[in-house]
């Protein structure tokens, strides 16, 4: 019951972190700002990436700057990144 | 299933809805223009200016930094929100823009100009987010940036306070000496013109606050004395008071005088305050005496009780009387010098007086402090098991003995060598920090105490809750468990933080510490949020209540008078239980902050498991619904289920109770219930037929039986008339006639009952009648004999009837029908 608990916590606590899916054939480079400074994340292709546990910003492959608080989820899809 | 049913499923389904609302709502209506973002933006950054300026101002202040540095990270926050709610205006446009497509190549017709002038618009609109947003980002950078510059700011400030290091030299007491002659003078006279003119203008204010704190404080005082005087009140133990008694008394009497001071310290200061009766430069030293007076108090007072210099038998620790009053003694005297370090620095700071005599002060109260150390380690007053307390002590177990001389000699070193700061440090450490460890120490052994097995029942509280609501052994136990647990968490709350205080943490460092601690935890990328969690199993827990109160109320209230059978009462009330307890479920587990979706793995993960080994129990589970639902039986019917046959006492989710004529209760699986034939005799109604065989004599006349069995049946109370019962002769024999017996009775439980009477009536009946019931092995006889024997008998015989015609002759007609003898 308590593994049960804690997997569960586990699993569902991981939602505030933002995850990163990319479902393209190619790599991708996000410039990611948290915590007071910026710095270069690749997502490989098909790979799912988690980012900033507390809130970041983020530049998209399309130049596009967002900001998260996390527990977003990001899709990069045929080059262009959707936020969920 | 029954109307009821369907409206509480119905009620369910629609507060489910209303919640689907209140969720819509949480989202944000509107999303901001860009305008209002800039604006925003524009503020933040003005007040990060602010900020940083503050910064460079209170460079010195080291609550003040704290302050600053949250201001800092709320700042980022809000940069965030704002960046945040741009992010739904670049989604539109972004959308609006793949409907727009590519623009057409040069070759192909241009397009409309309202469809120009779009794309120009959104364009320029997403490029003015995303300079929003890369503006937001570099001011949050700024402000992390800040928020970590006045981290390293204060760890300087403390390294300088503590590390700092003056030369000693015999010029500095010369200094200090001067300065200190300079000093006294300003004092007396600052001092002296204050109270003058206090005494004559602001007399009636000056004695109204202090009046007025001191009555603040003695109700307390009196109040919480009142409330714990079983657990304070030395004189009314005569005898050696158990360890129990001993650790109460002395929390207790230590903490409460130590909260009444500080009550009055910190009402009196605030009276006097109001009153304007404190000048700008007396402020700080009534203050800080204030302040001193208290932890001095507080310490001896904590002396006092662990110590007990007077009274060996409320010692709380087993040392001789000598022993302990030269501890009190030192330890008084080691508090007093700390406490008078401290108010003598602030007068200097106060009166502006040169930094020398403040090092020269802490610098005479190190070396006193550490040779009081060094003083103690050789005082002897360990007994051993079993000695009085009268009797001549001995010396510290080696390890204390040493660290008493390491530490002491290790002051007086540091001191001498012109780290004035970190020996102060020291020195206030071991007195403050050591009260505060030894009263927490004691609070978690009383704690301990209070809820060991029987113990609570042994306080005096627990006797008047005793005598006051009757509660049970068993109840007191589990009340001494909460009230352990209660001292617990009191202790933990109460001095951590005061000890975090003392180590150069401020107020505000704490607060946002603790929010932290109950509002997010970090493990690794994963949250967890304690006040969630905490508000999830509230909500739960009042979801769970609901549902109990609800239950209760349906059931007592409206079915109960709407004259519902009570298989259909327990049906609804059960389904309800877990409908209830499903949703309270689901509210807590969202309020929480888990993720429902994610439950999605668990039982994809759980399927496997329910394929297998839960297989069983998922299908009686299963079962145990369709039985609610189609209710076969219900709670008092009388099934046979196999070799099972009782009455159905509670039928639950996983299994139903049935319990056996011989009160054995039998749980049965309900998969085995839908699964397997049940046979109920209450079903739709209580009608049961009993048949009851019963065999005469082959000699009677089997017409004339029945009659007569059939006229005993139609006269017996308890059975019905309509059905109508019934005599079949079943069979014959050479020596009985076989009767059956069936007729019906209203209610089945009732048949045991009935059969019996009836067996009896007919026995009755039959016995008037002469109905021969029994009969021998067979009706005759043969036997063999000789013909000597044959002769013998027959004169035997003829004589016997001789005798016999020769008495008066009397009836015998029973020999005639009976002829038992051949």
């Amino acid at each position: 019951m308590i593994t049960m608990l804690l997997a569960l916590t586990a699993t569902s606590a991981s939602a505030w972190a933002a995850t990163v899916v990319n479902k393209d054939d190619s790599a991708y480079v996000l410039v990611v700002t948290e915590g007071g400074s910026r710095m270069e994340i690749a997502v490989e292709a098909g790979m799912t990436e988690t980012i900033c546990p507390a809130g970041c910003f983020v530049t998209l492959p399309s130049g596009d700057r967002i900001a998260l608080t996390g527990g977003e989820t990001i899709e990069i899809e045929s080059g262009t990144a959707s936020v969920k | 299933m029954s109307v009821i049913v369907r409206s509480v499923l119905l009620f369910l389904a629609a507060s489910l809805l209303l919640l689907a609302p209140v969720r819509a709502e949480m989202a944000p209506a509107r999303t901001p223009s860009v305008e209002e973002a800039e604006a925003g933006l524009q503020k933040a950054g003005a007040q990060l200016a602010v900020i940083a300026d503050k910064v460079d101002q209170h460079r010195e202040d080291d609550a003040r930094l704290v302050e600053l540095k949250n201001e800092a990270e709320a700042l980022n926050r809000s940069l965030l929100a704002i960046s945040v709610a741009t992010r739904p205006r670049l989604e539109a446009i972004k959308a609006r823009q793949a409907e727009l497509g590519d623009p057409p190549g040069e070759d192909s017709a241009p397009e409309a100009a309202i469809v120009v002038e779009e794309r120009k618009k959104l364009a320029a609109d997403r490029n003015a987010i995303n300079a929003l947003t890369g503006e937001a980002e570099n001011l949050s950078i700024e402000a992390t940036k800040l928020a970590n510059s006045i981290t390293e700011i204060r760890r300087s400030l403390f390294t300088d306070a503590i590390l700092k290091r003056t030369e000693i030299s015999g010029d500095i007491f010369t200094r200090a000496g001067d300065a200190l002659v300079t000093e006294v003078r300003t004092l007396g006279r600052t001092v002296a013109a204050w109270g003058k003119f206090v005494w004559k203008f602001k007399r009636l204010a000056l004695l109204s606050a202090i009046g007025l704190s001191l009555l603040v404080a003695l109700v307390l005082l009196v109040g919480s004395l009142r409330m714990f005087s079983p657990y304070f009140n030395r004189a009314s133990v005569t005898e050696r008071p158990t360890y129990m008694t001993r650790l109460s008394v002395a929390f207790w009497s230590t903490i409460l005088p130590s909260m009444a001071a500080t009550v009055f310290a910190v009402t009196s200061y605030f009276l006097l305050d109001v009153f304007n009766v404190l000048r700008p430069d007396i402020a700080p030293l009534v203050a800080i005496a204030l302040a001193i007076g208290v932890v001095v108090f507080f310490v001896l007072k904590l002396m006092n009780a662990v110590l007990c210099p007077g009274d060996g038998n409320w010692r709380l620790v087993r040392l001789s009387d000598r022993g302990a009053f030269r501890l009190w003694l030192l330890i008084a005297v080691m508090a007093v010098v700390n406490g008078a370090d401290y108010v003598l620095a602030a007068i200097s700071e106060a009166l502006g007086s040169p930094v020398v005599l403040t090092v020269a002060k802490s610098f005479l109260a190190s070396i006193v402090i550490g040779v009081l150390l060094i003083v103690t380690a050789f005082v002897r007053p360990i007994l051993k098991k079993g000695e009085p307390p009268d009797a001549p002590g001995r010396p510290w177990p080696r390890p204390i003995f040493l660290a008493l001389v390491f530490i002491g000699a290790g002051l007086v070193v540091s001191a001498l060598l012109g780290y004035v700061g970190l020996s102060r440090f020291v020195a206030t450490q071991i007195v403050v920090t050591g009260a505060l460890l030894v009263t927490m120490y004691i609070g978690v052994l009383s704690g301990r105490a209070v809820s060991a097995p029987n113990a609570f029942a042994e306080t005096a509280m627990g006797k008047r809750l005793e005598a006051r609501f009757g509660l049970s052994q068993l109840g007191l136990d589990q009340m001494g468990l909460a009230a352990g647990f209660g001292i617990h968490i009191l202790v933990f709350a109460c001095f951590i933080p005061l000890i975090l205080l003392q180590w150069g943490f401020q107020i505000a460092d704490i607060e946002a510490g603790a929010y932290r601690l109950f509002t997010e935890i970090h493990i690794g990328s994963i949250t967890i949020s304690l006040v969630g969690i905490f508000a999830g199993l509230m909500l739960f827990t009042i979801g769970f209540l609901l549902t109990r109160w609800l239950q209760r109320w349906l059931d007592g209230h409206v079915l109960a008078r709407s004259q519902v059978d009570a298989g259909v009462r327990n049906s609804v009330r059960t389904a309800i239980g877990y409908a209830g307890v499903a949703l309270a479920g689901l509210i807590g587990i969202s309020a929480a902050g888990i993720n429902l979706s994610s439950l999605a793995l668990v039982a994809g993960a759980l399927s496997l498991g329910i394929g297998f080994g839960l297989q069983n129990i998922f299908s009686n589970f299963v079962s145990g619904l369709i039985l609610l639902a189609e209710r076969p039986f219900k709670v008092g019917d009388w099934v046979v289920a196999g070799t099972t046959e009782g009455f159905v006492r509670r039928i639950s989710v996983r299994a139903t109770e049935i319990e056996t004529f011989q009160r054995q209760t039998v749980i049965v699986p309900n998969s085995v219930l839908i699964n397997g034939q049940v046979g109920n005799w209450t079903h739709r109604n209580k009608l049961g037929r009993l048949e009851l065989a019963l065999s005469v004599h082959a000699g009677n006349d089997p017409l004339r039986v029945r009659d007569i069995l059939f006229e005993v049946v139609r006269a017996q109370p308890g059975l019905l008339r309509n059905p109508e019962p019934s005599v079949v002769f079943m069979a014959f024999s050479a020596a009985t006639l076989d009767f059956e017996i069936r007729a019906f009775v209203a209610d089945i439980l009732t048949a045991g009952a009935v059969k019996s009477d009836l067996r009896a009536a007919i026995l009755l009946r039959l016995r008037e009648d002469d109905i021969a019931i029994g009969a021998p092995a067979a009706p005759e006889v043969p036997v063999k004999i000789s013909p000597e024997g044959a002769e013998l008998l027959g004169e035997i015989v003829g004589q016997a009837a001789e005798a016999i015609r020769s008495r008066p002759a009397r009836r015998r007609g029973r020999a005639s029908s009976g002829e038992d003898n051949p």
